[in-house]
């Protein structure tokens, strides 16, 4: 079992954005979460790395979870290798960040502020495939992404599956049919 | 922390704005300062230990507001935490960050102050430990309260009023220990300021550390 919630709450305030959820998965399971805006999904996500606290409940996870912001946050003043390069040393990670920028058609010079949305969502995927982690936390993943993108991004949540577990935050139903195993649906709370 | 702290570097030098505005204000404190004592040399002397250190107490709180507010702007602070391995290295070199700007900006100040206030520099060394010693206290208890509050709201308003009444004792010693060698004193006295700025330092640099990655979680 890599994550399991245990009647996970979350209140912000008065306000109850997640009531009760109990939910596992495994390793090499694709989650999609549904619902619309305002009903918790982001939230959960951050839940499940571990980047807030529940108000009830327990957050098991196991291996090491990354989660992709939507948008994605890089600085801007770096260039794509530099922040690669970073990231790999910062994770202690090692992999081939050239292969991963050419693959997602990325240049390794221009700083990120001359990056579109689409560009910066691309080389966050490249960042997750170069870092592995056991669990990737996505939040939107297909926003700002051409048809392209959105090709290379199912075609990395595949590929992630082989070692990891991928939960994904999404407005997009073909997505989430086209990736997941099982979908879990948030209604507003 | 090395990896951490020199990319903050390369970040505070290609945005530039921050790093202008940083000494903008050590020159514009130390001049204005300057002006209302001066012009007799007796009490700007006088004064010159406060006002630098007054002046580099703000530099170094300008700075560890800095120091986060690069995560926070850009909202890569997330990043930083999830990373594998423990949160204190963030404190770390966050706080390598700020040491690395606030030696050599330190140092200016000292250079500028002994221009305005007619300090002598024969005791070079000595005043450089002070400063170090000095800025690494406040730079300890800054990061800390500024990593705690990063992600709130008000936290420029916040941070002086949370840090100033920890940091007393460092700029106090801080401030003796540059008197004592501005006036000649000899090296064994100002040596018991040194002392408790380094009893100090290590006091706060390790409290932080320990406590940084319970403050940062969640």
């Amino acid at each position: 079992m890599l994550l399991r919630l245990e009647a996970l709450s979350k209140r912000f305030g008065r306000d109850w954005v997640i009531r009760d959820l109990s939910l596992s998965l495994d390793r090499g399971e694709v989650v999609a979460l549904l619902g619309p805006n305002g009903s918790g999904k982001t939230t959960l996500l951050r839940l499940m790395a571990g980047l807030l606290k529940p108000t009830r409940g327990r957050v098991e996870r196991q291996g090491h979870a990354l989660f992709l912001p939507n948008p994605p946050a890089f600085h801007r003043h770096l260039t794509a290798r530099e922040h690669l390069l970073f990231d790999l040393a910062f994770h202690g990670a090692a992999g081939d960040w050239e292969g991963a920028l050419k693959r997602f058609g990325l240049p390794a010079e221009l700083p990120l502020a001359a990056f579109s949305s689409g560009m910066k969502k691309r080389l966050a995927l490249a960042r997750l495939t170069l870092l592995r982690p056991d669990l990737w936390l996505l939040d939107e993943p297909e926003t700002a992404l051409d048809q392209e993108g959105r090709a290379l991004l199912q075609e990395t949540i595949r590929e992630a599956r082989k070692g990891a577990s991928v939960v994904l935050a999404t407005h997009d139903r073909a997505l989430a049919e086209a990736v997941a195993d099982r979908a879990v649906w948030l209604g507003a709370a | 922390m090395w990896l951490l702290a020199l990319r903050d570097l390369r970040l505070e030098v290609r945005d530039r704005a921050g790093l202008l505005s940083v000494l903008a204000f050590l020159g514009v404190t130390l001049f204005t300062m300057a002006l209302a004592l001066g012009p007799e040399e007796a009490p700007l002397r006088r004064a010159a230990p406060g006002v630098l250190w007054v002046a580099l107490a703000f530099l170094s709180t300008l700075l560890s507001t800095r120091a986060f507010a690069l995560e926070v702007e850009e909202g890569t602070l997330e990043d930083l935490l999830l990373a594998p391995g423990g949160k204190e290295w963030i404190y770390f070199g966050k706080l390598l960050f700020q040491m690395l700007l606030l030696l050599p900006l330190s140092l200016l100040a000292l250079f500028l102050a002994a221009g305005l206030f007619y300090l002598p520099l024969e005791k070079g060394l000595p005043l450089f430990l002070t400063l170090a010693l000095g800025t690494l206290g406040y730079a300890s208890v800054a990061t800390f309260y500024a990593g705690l509050l990063s992600r709130l709201r008000g936290r420029e308003a916040l941070l002086p009023l949370l840090l100033f009444s920890l940091v007393v004792p460092v700029v106090l010693a801080s401030v003796r220990a540059t008197a004592g060698l501005l006036e000649g004193l000899p090296l064994e006295e100002v040596a018991s300021w040194w002392q408790l700025l380094l009893v100090f330092d290590a006091v706060y640099v390790t409290a932080s550390a320990l406590l940084f990655p319970l403050v940062m979680d969640g």
